[in-house]
């Protein structure tokens, strides 16, 4: 009950509207009923031999215009009504997930994310928008009709009105049922795709084997599935839909039967029979109606509960209310006694009591086998997660302390496997400086080592890329990634194994593109590469969350068994001699 | 103008001439069903019949029954009633059953031949389209068909019927008074097809803009991570605040519409029911032959006369969807598959390995296009690997696509044992033929699945010997289901280090005479590699091999490297004699190993 409360809560900001469109829809049903009322008296009138029935036809004619002009009316704030509720939580749950920190990205998987911003969504405003007016219109025009039935012939109204309890009770059943069942469908039908999919994906290999029949086999069985689950809701359909139309005509035979026989004894007029008929042929639509709207609220406060669920989560990485502006510097880094580890205090630590101090304008090259806690470490520095316990100092504040978007305006990020967004080239350089000048997101480009093969795509700059857009390689999508780092010109650069996919000779041209840059500004470096590596003024060499030894090459080199054991494993000869050119050739 | 008109009217001819061809083929798919189809036609006879029949009776009621006091007159027809109810119901449900149960068998059937067609289709079909593509045509265009085939044909034959047979009851009944009902059905007719036609186009509009929004949360919320490192969260709050208005805007139209269209037919209905009390009043008062009780049963009528117009209205909207969804599913039927099994194909016996390329040219475009590959002359010995070494688009890919025959030579012949690929059956070609492409594409199921992928009931002692053969058995084993692991959509569970292991022993199960791989590229940590390069050993041991290579250590091992420029081959020999040679590959190697000393 308080996830419906809290539902209807929604509709608070349009009160005036929903009383607006039920009263119209009274009113309108008021007119609606007061037309078989009007033909009743001009049957009974014709019954009686008056010869004008001129005034009945207008009075028809006007009830009818009446229901148009209230009918429209409602149709349109109603509308406005539901738009304006979806609008609004569809932002509100945007902005809310917005406002959440990493940390509740990593713990959800984002398809179950979309499916409650969607899915879950959608039947929250189905029913607030739709469902609700459904219900207290179809109330309010039953309620009418049978107020007018009652009040001309109680006895005939109690049995003519008697199915519509069944009718509104199957009804709800059938919303209940079917919702579930044709959702099945389509999550049969989404497999049903998936095989296709890898099918179609890997063409090559079901050939390269021949094996058809196989996959074809097991293609069938997913197509049967469908049909299965087709099936089971088709047998709901055929039974419910039949049976929901059957019902109000056991009514109309109870009139037939019951009001044919007052009419005969004069209990009533020929007329009143025949408005009679009319009432309960207009109270069928709404009995449905308030059958499946009943049905769908049922579900909605099921989604509406998941949908708070989000909403309910607090964010938990904000800037303080009394949040200072990060101090003027070159960008030094001081890390005191930092552990973190993803679940929170009892989980195991991925980063354990670490110290380092990184001189401001320097550069660091992180260096340690998968898991050793490098990408962890520099993904604090933008306070992307808040350390666990110890304190991570920029330019002498505690980045807890500072300005959020200040701080991050000052840390600039690439990643092996970076994201870029459907749009252009362009745009996606200047991602976070959307002002820039084309003349500056060039140069950034130009430094990312990115200008040759961007001039080669097909509409240069403004080729769209990403996931509705051109296809980039992956060294072609770290390339723009360190453009659009660039770009920011920024304190801190962490650049977390950002060239892994580049080829040897491109990557040491970035690496010294990247040389000036690093020189006016603090640089974390996570990589591979000798070559890169070879950049640092200072390596910090990591194992299991804690830094084992730190220094230049040359001292590692003899300090350090696991540099030495790094050094010479880690070459990358799987590089040699490829480039990736933009003639994509499809792989095998 | 004339000319214009008769060219509108060929091009109509033509295309409506293919649907119906179409349409044919589709009536074809229910011919397995047609005892069923039938039954379903008779249940929707009786069922629209059934369903006129309550206005009638409620009009008898008032002149047989009503007017003449009959008591017993009244209760025949209150049975009758009973009796049409009962029949709409039962007769509705076995229609509404057969229906989709037809519908949905016809559709399965048309997925399944759409699957076996895709098969059939050669690898440059797939080069050509973009899967997306391909797979919407087994998933949203067959999905479109079943609107068409069960609500389309449902609401085409019971809406006629049910005009036609209302429109027969009227005019029985009192022909005069029908005409004057009649007069509604232009001005419904035309208005619900020109609100059909605008409100189409509002509701696709309504779907795209739904679709932006989200697409949009959707990016927003996979790229997270690179929101918050650049802080760019109120960009994106107003873009999608935009977004949401703009549906917003979208959906307001189909609201206006709807405002407009449903009340315009209420309205029309009251006005006929009024001329129909003040013109059939009067008849009646006057003495015609129109009584009360028919009077009553033409108002009655009027409650549902205009829902099959309105049905009827829509089911253009329906056909045009279905009619386009059928254009797309044909026009992959009718891609004819190219490389097709000779008639006089021949059994590839058990073979040595020894590959020979006679003078081969390939173009993707076929004869006169740009060549991938030109005038290659090979002859690889059995068991012999074969490395091949070259930039992006040298041929490197082409070259072993040919070799496993995903492509027929433009010009010149390859041969195995000195049987031309072209001559021998495809299935006695691959099933000797090993393949490991790039990634190691897995197809979601166990590791024991995939192991066993090219073999008929593989025991699980062959596909432990396989992974042994390979040295995957010791990750497999170690894994907490070991071989019943589920690997996931595309091996998705599994690291890139693993998909590669398990691919090898995939290739290995069937112990192929021939092998071709594509290197991986991805980076896996200095232990993983170690043990791929193991794997790789192993697997090509004895095998005659074709390896795109990318790992210095693999070109070393091989027995002869390829190095490959712009389709042809440039340079060959073992890794020795070319750098000896002092050529294109030992200017690469150079690059390389200061790279490697920097």
């Amino acid at each position: 009950m308080g996830t419906f409360r809290r539902l209807l809560g929604f509709l608070r900001p349009y009160r005036r509207g929903v009383i607006a469109s039920l009263l119209l829809a009274a009113a309108a049903m008021v007119l609606g009923v007061l037309i078989p009322a009007l033909v009743g008296k001009t049957v009974d009138a014709v019954r009686n031999g008056h010869s004008n029935l001129w005034p009945y036809a207008a009075a028809i004619l006007a009830a009818g215009v009446g229901r148009l002009v209230l009918s429209v009316f409602r149709r349109l704030v109603a509308g406005r009504v539901s738009l304006g509720v979806e609008f609004d939580l569809r932002n509100l749950m945007y902005r809310h997930l917005q406002s959440l920190e990493l940390g509740f990205f990593d713990s959800q998987q984002t398809g179950q994310l979309m499916s409650r911003a969607t899915v879950d969504l959608q039947s929250v405003r189905f029913f607030l928008g739709y469902g609700l007016v459904f219900i207290a219109q179809s109330l309010i025009s039953i309620l009418v009709a049978a107020v007018v039935m009652f009040a001309v012939n109680p006895g005939l109204a109690a049995v003519t009105l008697a199915p519509t309890p069944f009718v509104i009770w199957v009804a709800t059943q059938y919303g209940r049922k079917n919702r579930p069942a044709s959702q099945e469908v389509q999550q049969r039908i989404a497999e049903l795709t998936a095989e296709a999919e890898e099918n179609i994906s890997g063409v090559r290999v079901v050939k390269a084997f021949a094996q058809e029949e196989r996959q074809f086999a097991r293609f069938s069985r997913q197509v049967g599935r469908v049909f299965d689950q087709s099936m089971v809701s088709t047998r709901l359909r055929a039974f419910y839909n039949p049976f929901i139309g059957f019902l109000p005509n056991l009514g109309l035979a109870a009139l037939l039967f019951v009001g044919g026989r007052q009419a005969i004894n004069g209990t009533i007029s020929v007329g009143e029979f025949v408005a009679f008929y009319g009432y309960v042929a207009l109270l069928t639509q709404p009995m449905r109606m308030l059958g499946v709207a009943l049905g769908m609220s049922q579900r909605a406060v099921a989604s509406g509960a998941r949908v708070f669920e989000v909403l309910d989560r607090e964010p938990r990485l904000e800037s303080k209310p009394d949040a200072q502006p990060l101090p003027e510097g070159g960008g030094r880094v001081e890390f005191r006694d930092v552990s973190f580890s993803y679940g929170g205090e009892d989980a195991e630590p991925v980063l354990d009591e670490i110290d380092l101090t990184v001189e401001a304008g320097s550069t660091v090259a992180l260096v340690g086998a998968t898991g050793s806690g490098k990408s962890t470490l520099v993904m604090l520095l933008p306070r992307l997660y808040d350390v666990t316990s110890g304190a991570l100092l920029v330019d002498g504040a505690d980045v807890r302390d500072v300005d959020l978007p200040e701080l991050r305006e000052q840390v600039a990020f690439v990643s092996d496997d970076p994201f870029l967004f459907s749009a252009s080239v362009r745009e996606n350089i200047a991602y976070a400086r959307p002002d820039a000048s084309f003349e500056q997101v060039q140069e950034a480009a130009e430094r990312a080592g990115a200008t040759e093969f961007i001039d080669e795509l097909p509409e240069g700059f403004d080729t769209l890329i990403g996931e509705r857009g051109y296809t980039l390689s992956g060294g072609q999508r770290q390339r723009i990634a360190i453009a659009r780092a660039l770009l920011r010109s920024p304190r801190l650069l962490i650049l977390d194994d950002a060239t892994s996919s580049v080829d040897a000779t491109t990557e040491s041209r970035i690496a010294r593109a990247l040389g000036d840059l690093m020189r006016e500004r603090t640089t974390f470096i996570i990589a591979h590469r000798l070559s890169t590596i070879a950049l640092a003024d200072e390596i910090v060499v990591l194992e299991e969350g804690r830094v084992l030894a730190r220094g230049t090459h040359e001292e590692l080199l003899e300090e350090s068994e696991l540099y030495r054991e790094i050094a010479e494993k880690g070459l990358p000869d799987q590089v040699f001699l490829t480039r990736d050119p933009l003639e994509r050739e499809a792989t095998l | 103008m004339r000319a214009w008109a008769a060219r509108w009217w060929a091009l109509f001819r033509r295309t409506e001439l293919q649907r119906s061809r179409k349409l044919r083929g589709l009536l074809e798919l229910l011919r397995p069903y047609r005892g069923r189809t039938v039954l379903m036609f008779v249940a929707l006879l009786a069922a629209t019949a059934a369903s006129l029949a309550p206005p009638y009776l409620a009009g008898k009621a008032i002149d047989a029954g009503i007017r003449k006091g009959d008591v017993s007159a009244l209760d025949w027809i209150v049975v009758a009633f009973l009796v049409s109810a009962i029949v709409t119901w039962t007769a509705s449900y076995v229609q509404t059953y057969l229906v989709n149960w037809v519908g949905e068998r016809a559709l399965q059937d048309l997925r399944l031949q759409l699957f076996a067609h895709l098969q059939r289709l050669s690898i440059g079909f797939y080069s050509r389209n973009k899967a997306g593509v391909v797979i919407s045509r087994i998933s949203n265009d067959v999905e479109a068909l079943d609107q068409l085939v069960t609500d389309g044909v449902v609401t085409l034959f019971s809406s006629s019927l049910t005009l036609i047979g209302t429109a027969v009851i009227l005019f029985v009944l009192d022909w005069k008074l029908a005409l004057i009902t009649f007069v509604t059905f232009p001005i419904l007719g035309i208005g619900s097809i020109v609100f059909r036609l605008v409100s189409a186009e509002a509701y696709r509009l309504t779907r795209e803009k739904i679709a932006y929004v989200t697409a949009y949360l959707q990016e927003t919320l996979s790229g997270i991570r690179v929101v918050r490192a650049f802080g760019q969260e109120e960009r994106h709050l107003s873009q999608f605040a935009d977004l949401n208005e703009e549906n917003r805007a979208a959906n307001m139209k189909t609201v206006n519409l709807n405002a407009a269209y449903f009340p315009a037919v209420e309205f029309l209905s009251a006005v006929a029911t009024a001329v129909i009390l003040l013109y059939g009043g009067n008849q009646v008062l006057n003495g015609g032959d129109v009584t009360i009780g028919v009077l009553a049963s033409f108002v009655f009528y009027l409650n549902s006369f205009f829902d099959p117009i309105q049905q009827l209205s829509q089911l253009y909207t329906t056909y045009q969807a279905g009619m386009a969804a059928l254009d797309k599913i044909f026009e992959l039927l009718d891609e004819d598959p190219d490389l097709t099994d000779r008639p006089d194909a021949v059994e590839l016996p058990t073979v040595r390995g020894e590959v020979r390329f006679e003078d081969v040219s390939f173009s993707y475009e076929g004869e006169g296009g740009e060549y991938a590959l030109r005038d290659i002359d090979l002859v690889v010995p059995p068991g012999q690997t074969v490395a091949l070494v070259g930039e992006t688009g040298a041929g490197k890919s082409t070259f072993a696509k040919l070799v496993a025959r995903f492509y027929d030579p433009t010009s010149g012949r390859i041969l195995v044992d000195g049987y031309d690929l072209r001559d021998v059956t495809e299935r006695s070609l691959r099933s000797q033929l090993g393949v490991v492409p790039q990634e190691g594409f897995l197809f979601s199921g166990t590791i024991r699945d995939n192991i066993a992928f090219g073999l008929r009931d593989a025991s699980d002692d062959e596909v432990r010997a396989a992974a042994r053969a390979v040295g995957a058995d010791e990750f497999i084993e170690r894994l907490p289901e070991g071989y019943d692991t589920e690997v996931g959509e595309r091996g998705g569970h599994l690291s890139a280090g693993q998909r590669q292991l398990v691919a090898f022993a995939r290739a290995a199960a069937v112990d192929p005479r021939i092998l071709i791989l594509d290197e991986a590229t991805s980076n896996v940590d200095v232990h993983t590699e170690g043990r791929i390069e193991r794997g790789l050993r192993r697997l090509l041991a004895g095998r005659t091999s074709f390896v795109i290579a990318h790992r210095l250590s693999t070109i070393r091992g091989a027995g002869r490297i390829l190095v490959m420029e712009h389709g042809r081959i440039v340079e060959q020999g073992t890794h020795d004699e070319l750098i000896e040679l002092d050529g294109a590959y030992a200017r690469l190697y150079q690059d390389w190993a200061e790279q490697a000393a920097a």
